[in-house]
């Protein structure tokens, strides 16, 4: 068995108005990772890619030891996927899908599932046409969760939830990675939701990864320094900052790569350094996609 | 691993469609027992009643059973099972083939006992019958080729616009094949080498939309 969960090198896919292009990712086993990038970033296409439901034009994908396209029977045997754009059978009830997934699934664990019940406040003799969007999406959930999968992708699972139920399953999802032979990949333009739950993170956009990294690592490299710039004085460009934005005397300088000698270098050019502060995993992913497209349209 | 995944996904769509396949199963006794009431006007409402019965589960059954999996986003469920797009499209032509045989063949059986018990018509009229009936069978594997290889709504509309318009032109161009109309007036069946190259030819082409839609399948890079 590899200690690889999910391994992309190259990949590439042309649609006629969008591409992804060299993508490069790795899921080591049991890890968590976070997939962000704006809308039509190329997240569900690179997850569709993963799971075998789209073929790359260039480039290998392994899952799970598993070569996609052409071995991803074997790997959806340990794979649960829930995207958000995954609908169940309107006309059939909660209780009808567990059957159906239990008659294929030999792992299915029913004690798992009626524990989940309980929890996401569900009831398995209700119609899905009947539930609303966050009872439909923990219903997902449950589905995938109960096969007991060594992969969990889940694409965009928590759009358009109401906090309370993305509360919910976030928190079930924090249980669920308690088991750290267990991956994940979970993707969202949500980064809250990411931070909370991801390992490492991976920022796509454009249908490039610009930036794969620790969360620890991102949120201890980014900073921004707050500075004062006196008449006559030019602030030097330094290794680490990615943008300097200035407004009279008054300067901002995002750090991807913050070292204390930076603010040390702005001192001695003659600015003053009022503040330096960490960053949220959003303002960083905003700075990492502004910077990512200068550097692209330069 | 449990069952084979094809057999579930088969006993999946029977049990999604069993209350389409019995509703039409319903219009064709429907149909029938007004044919068997007597008189000119009801055979006439009778048997277009069943026909239309019929013509509908061939456009109904595709519409349901593939259109709306994909325009109601199940797909993405149903591949997120261990399950390649030729397993898929595998078990969705033999559970659409499946439950379009179940009443069509209960159909047929009707019609053809009912022209041989009731002798409201003569019994010359079943090899024609037959041939009539098989066009609905056409029209379905058309309709569901397209629904599948289409992959939206469009296409099986315009297949099932195409069909619909087609059965009165299939019926003009059987009344001009030479000597098949005289037979119907005949007290006994008469399976000449026409009917029987009408029906060999409609059953390959049955056999021949099957084949291309999974040949088409086949060669998809994309799936959903």
């Amino acid at each position: 068995m590899t200690d690889v969960a999910i391994e992309l090198n190259g990949v590439g896919k042309m649609y006629p108005f969008f591409s992804l292009s060299n993508i490069d990712l790795q899921v080591p086993q049991g890890q968590i990772m976070g997939l962000i990038g704006p809308n039509g970033a190329g997240k569900s296409t690179t997850i569709r890619i993963l799971m075998g439901l789209v073929h790359q034009d260039c480039g290998d994908v392994q899952v799970l030891g598993h070569r996609m396209p052409a071995e991803q029977v074997a790997a959806k045997w340990d794979i649960g996927f829930v995207s958000e754009d995954m609908r169940l059978y309107d006309s059939m009830t909660l209780g009808w899908h567990m059957s159906f997934v239990q008659s294929i699934y030999v792992r299915w664990d029913a004690a798992y599932a009626q524990l989940l019940l309980r929890r996401f406040g569900l009831r398995a003799e209700q119609k899905i046409k009947g539930v609303s969007h966050g009872q439909r999406v923990k219903a997902t959930l449950l589905l995938a969760l109960a096969r007991k999968p060594k992969l969990l992708v889940l694409d965009e699972p928590t759009t358009g939830l109401d906090p309370v139920a993305r509360h919910e399953i976030l928190r079930e999802l924090t249980d669920v990675m308690a088991d750290e032979g267990r991956s994940v990949l979970f993707s969202s333009h949500n980064t809250q939701d990411v931070e909370q739950i991801s390992d490492t993170i991976t920022f796509i956009d454009r249908g490039r990864i610009i930036d794969s990294m620790d969360k620890e690592v991102y949120l201890d490299r980014w900073r921004r320094l707050r500075l004062e710039v006196p008449w006559g004085v030019t602030l030097p460009a330094l290794p680490g900052i990615i943008g300097v934005k200035q407004d009279g005397r008054l300067a901002v300088a995002t750090a991807n790569a913050f070292v204390p000698d930076l603010a040390n270098a702005y001192e001695s050019s003659g600015a003053r350094v009022h503040s330096i502060e960490n960053m949220t995993l959003e303002e960083i992913f905003v700075a990492n996609v502004e910077h990512s497209r200068e550097e692209v349209e330069a | 691993m449990k069952e084979s995944i094809v057999g579930q996904l088969i006993l999946k769509d029977l049990r999604l469609q069993r209350e389409a396949i019995l509703f039409a199963m319903a219009g064709g006794a429907a149909g029938l027992a007004i044919f068997e009431h007597g008189g000119v006007t009801a055979m006439f409402v009778g048997s277009i009643w069943f026909f239309v019965a019929m013509a509908v589960i061939a456009c109904m059954l595709p519409i349901a059973a593939i259109v709306n999996e994909r325009k109601k986003q199940n797909l993405a469920f149903v591949m997120s099972l261990p399950v390649s797009p030729m397993q898929y499209t595998t078990a969705k032509l033999i559970s659409m083939v499946a439950m379009f045989l179940v009443p069509w063949l209960a159909m047929v059986a009707g019609a053809v006992l009912a022209i041989e018990t009731r002798g409201l018509v003569p019994r010359g009229l079943i090899p024609l019958t037959v041939i009539y009936l098989l066009f609905p069978f056409v029209a379905f594997t058309l309709i569901g080729g397209a629904a599948l290889v289409g992959e939206s709504e469009g296409w099986a509309i315009a297949a099932t616009v195409i069909c619909n318009t087609s059965y009165s032109l299939a019926y003009f161009f059987l009344t001009q094949v030479p000597g098949l109309m005289v037979d119907t007036l005949k007290p006994a069946p008469v399976w000449s080498r026409t009917v029987l190259s009408i029906v060999g030819g409609e059953v390959a082409v049955i056999l021949l939309m099957l084949a291309l839609t999974f040949f088409l399948q086949s060669r998809k890079r994309d799936f959903i």
